[in-house]
């Protein structure tokens, strides 16, 4: 019997010192000595997706899970295998402590399809992923007709995890429509959201399902060469991917004639430079061409004319890892699985002032209250819930009174805001809306491309005005000039950045626009975020005296003695919210400024 | 085929661009970014026209957007007016010295807004024909650099280019004039970098600067001509009427 000590190894863990808790543990077992019995293996794994809990080391199969995990934990570890668990260690669900996932809320009502290997396999091992039935698919495909194949990817209902949602069946359909060749198939990894992970988590946990994926298109489409679009920053996962693409190539699974058929595939990986627009699918093949990263107009898609001017099918990391799992079990079992238009799972990347934070799989039409209280545990300190940021900068921000939508492609479109790739931001009543419309429009002005007008030109007065108001400038008519611009970029914006750049800037009208008129009317910010337009005092009836609010400031403003009320100087204050975070007894309340810097 | 802009049927070639056919078929649609020269960009916005096609009614930008099937086409609706109108305006505030987006903010009555913040003493609207004529002549002395609100064009770290010669075709086609060329009568100053200028053997006028005679005579593998071009053939026709005796 072999019993494996899984220690987490993505990013998230790596940072918090996974690294020396493996090293720890295989010292530990060593220095044990051999069970004869039991064959212990220490594996390095991918992210497991609670990420604020790390460093998780799972053992299967005694289905023990640990977490924030030191190196001097390891002799306990390594004491406790097969035996009782290290209690410390263990996940507490209303103070007791649960050995297995299944008990733990984070994990129990995720559905894994896309992330199904990660934190089970060693990404670095191709045998790993052979070993939990990896490169069937592919082997399947290669028996199969293109048109077959295509067939089972529709039946599928699979449609693309990137944001737009297009369908993945059609999108090959129509490639493999067109006889020009050669053609070429490119796997997007140059998610830029901001606070998304969910393709970083797969291209480094399990990057063979990325390749298969992309293998089966080849197949379907009748392409022989194909780029993995990933950007410069995801090291491991770059890492990763070119160690995976030299040992399928070394094991005869990619490369001329794959699996011993008359069908071949070259895959490269191209690093990106760190451009936002570069996700943008035309952005992104001029990119891999070697010319600057602007999109093009689509007025014909890149299925015909793509990379090079051939047929292209471009598909996102997370569609990629659906298909091996398609062909397997067939399209009709995933099209068994989420809501009637959106079939299927989608990762999140569950953030922000929540509980529970990382990176979770769910059948798609599950409510976001759901994900936000159910699996998230709920806003940090029991605060009231504001709001959540949806699909990062081209989503919108969904009110408290629409938690109870279902969260999949078609509903929060309609909405104003969109599901997106799966960025999911939590915000609580300390978040300033129109400071995040600021924040984003901020985001965009310095990532779009710049080429077109109503993109360029338009996020940049809209920031500027968004910058006034939060500043104290803003004036009356602004909000309305705001939505006027909005509507020219959506309407006449040359590529789908321009055209959904608005959203944050109008969705958080549409449902906190008393916060806009507070900021513009009344010079004040209701959340206490905006520094120019807010002031903190000290509630003495709440104030303990407990002096942690005048240790964190960082500019000395605040005075008071042990166990005496404090006082926080409104000259000295540069009003940063620190205080307010610190305290536990919410003694920091906000006030409006009375020297307003207008 | 046939499609119909603003009512008037047009008759086309399937892929043939949307701003050709109206300017064939004497239908004005303004546009900046575009060079009859240079393929389209799409990118000031300012063809912008709705194009409705079954069933949907989409704005499009005329010089890219290529006919495939038959369509209607409305430059003058209210959506093309309204949206047409904050790019201009938005083009006003981007480059308030250029006469000619000014021009274009009159005739199609582009709204004033107050709130924009002007860029100082700016005419470049960042189109990126200059780099794109550059580019097609093969030089590639300057191209657009950054991104987002910081795109502008240059030459590479903004220093004097090594390839430039001077040949201000960036200039030739910029729409707003945007392209600074200083000429004194000997050298002409273009991009932080002076180029001597050279004189017709004949008549004395200015033929263009030396570096890009030279670059020219080099393609063609022939020596710079010593004349411009109309001593050239008033130097020929001169042989003729010799020859013959006219």
């Amino acid at each position: 019997m072999t019993r494996t000590v899984l220690v987490c190894c993505g990013t998230g863990c790596i940072a918090t010192g996974s690294l020396s808790v493996a090293e720890a543990l295989r010292g530990e077992i060593q220095k044990s000595g051999a069970d004869a019995t039991v064959e212990t293996v220490i594996k390095e794994t991918g992210c497991n997706g609670f990420c604020e809990n790390g460093p998780i080391v799972n053992i299967v199969p005694d289905d023990v899970s640990y977490y924030k995990v030191k190196p001097k934990d390891a002799p306990d570890i390594v004491k406790g295998l097969g035996g009782e668990p290290v209690r410390r260690l263990l996940y507490r669900v209303d103070g007791k402590p649960v050995p297995s996932q299944k008990e733990n809320p984070f994990y129990a009502p995720q559905h894994k399809i896309a992330l199904r290997n990660i934190g089970i396999i060693d990404p670095a091992e191709i045998s790993d992923y052979i070993g939990r039935g990896g490169y069937e698919a592919l082997q399947k495909a290669l028996a199969m007709t293109p048109d077959e194949i295509i067939g089972e990817v529709e039946a599928s209902g699979l449609r693309g995890r990137g944001g737009a949602g297009f369908s993945t069946g059609r999108k090959w359909r129509i490639a493999a429509g067109y006889e020009s060749n050669p053609k070429y198939v490119v796997c997007n990894g140059d998610e830029g959201d901001p606070g998304a992970f969910m393709d970083r988590s797969i291209l480094e946990g399990d990057p063979h399902t990325v390749l298969e994926g992309m293998a089966i298109c080849a197949l379907a489409i009748g392409a022989a060469e194909g780029f993995l679009y990933i950007r410069d920053e995801y090291g491991l996962a770059l890492k990763h991917m070119e160690k995976a693409i030299r040992d399928a190539e070394d094991k005869g699974i990619l490369g001329d004639k794959i699996m011993g058929s008359d069908k071949s595939l070259r895959l490269t990986v191209v690093r990106g430079g760190g451009a936002f627009v570069c996700g943008e699918s035309t952005a992104l093949m001029a990119s891999i061409e070697g010319r600057v990263g602007e999109p093009r107009a689509k007025y014909i898609r890149s299925v015909q004319r793509g990379l090079w001017d051939q047929p292209t099918v471009l598909n996102n990391v997370e569609t990629l890892a659906n298909i091996p799992v398609i062909i397997n079990e067939g399209g009709e079992a995933f099209a068994r699985i989420g809501a009637p238009k959106s079939k299927g799972t989608k990762v999140f990347a569950l953030v922000g002032k929540v509980k529970r934070t990382g990176l979770i799989e769910v059948p798609m039409g599950v409510t976001l209250r759901h994900l936000i209280y159910d699996i998230g545990g709920g806003v940090i300190g029991d605060r009231p819930f504001k709001a959540v940021q949806t699909g990062g900068p081209s989503g919108g921000c969904i009110p408290a009174d629409m938690l109870d939508l279902p969260v999949d492609f078609d509903t929060l479109t309609s909405y104003g805001a969109m599901m997106g790739s799966g960025g999911l931001i939590v915000m609580d009543d300390r978040s300033c809306m129109v400071e995040v419309a600021r924040y984003y429009a901020n985001f965009l002005a310095g990532e779009s491309c710049g080429k077109c007008t109503p993109c360029r030109e338009g996020l940049r007065q809209m920031l500027i005005i968004l910058t006034d108001i939060c500043e104290g400038r803003g004036k009356d008519g602004d909000v309305t000039l705001l939505e006027e611009i909005s509507a020219t970029m959506l309407d006449s914006s040359l590529c789908a950045l321009g055209k959904s750049a608005p959203n944050p800037v109008l969705t958080t009208i549409k449902y906190f626009r008393d916060e806009y008129d507070a900021h513009i009317g009344d010079k004040r910010c209701p959340a206490g975020v905006c520094p120019k337009l807010t002031a903190f005092e000290v509630d003495p009836a709440l104030c303990t005296g407990c002096t942690l609010c005048k240790r964190t400031c960082p500019v000395g403003a605040i005075s008071g003695e042990l166990k005496t009320a404090h006082e926080i100087s409104e000259s000295a204050c540069t009003a940063c919210g620190v205080c307010r975070e610190a305290c536990r007894f919410d003694a920091i309340i906000t006030a409006p400024k009375r020297r307003c810097g207008v | 085929m046939t499609v119909t802009i603003d009512g008037i049927p047009c008759a086309c070639e399937a892929g043939e661009y949307l701003l050709d056919i109206a300017a064939r078929n004497g239908v004005t649609i303004p546009s900046l970014c575009h060079h009859g020269g240079l393929p389209g960009q799409g990118c000031c916005r300012v063809c912008i026209v709705e194009v409705e096609q079954g069933g949907w009614k989409n704005i499009v930008a005329a010089c890219i957007y290529p006919v495939e099937r038959e369509c209607a086409v409305f430059t003058k609706s209210e959506r093309v007016i309204r949206q047409r109108g904050m790019v201009l305006s938005l083009l006003r505030a981007a480059a308030p010295e250029s006469a000619e987006v000014a021009r274009l903010c009159e005739v199609y009555d582009a709204p004033e807004y107050e709130r924009f913040v002007k860029k100082p003493k700016e005419r470049c609207i960042l189109c990126g024909l200059c780099a794109k004529a550059c580019q097609s002549l093969g030089t590639g002395a300057i191209v657009t650099v950054n991104r987002g609100v910081e795109k502008a064009v240059s030459t590479p770290y903004d220093e004097p280019s090594a390839v430039c010669a001077g040949c201000k075709s960036c200039a030739e086609v910029c729409p707003t004039g945007a392209v600074e060329v200083i000429e004194d009568g000997i050298n002409r100053t273009i991009w932080g970098k002076s180029f001597p200028l050279k004189k017709c053997g004949g008549c004395g006028a200015l033929t263009g600067t030396l570096a890009e005679l030279e670059r020219a005579a080099d393609k063609a593998g022939a020596e710079i001509p010593a004349l411009c071009n109309r001593c050239k053939q008033k130097s020929m026709s001169d042989v003729l009427a010799s020859t013959y005796g006219w």
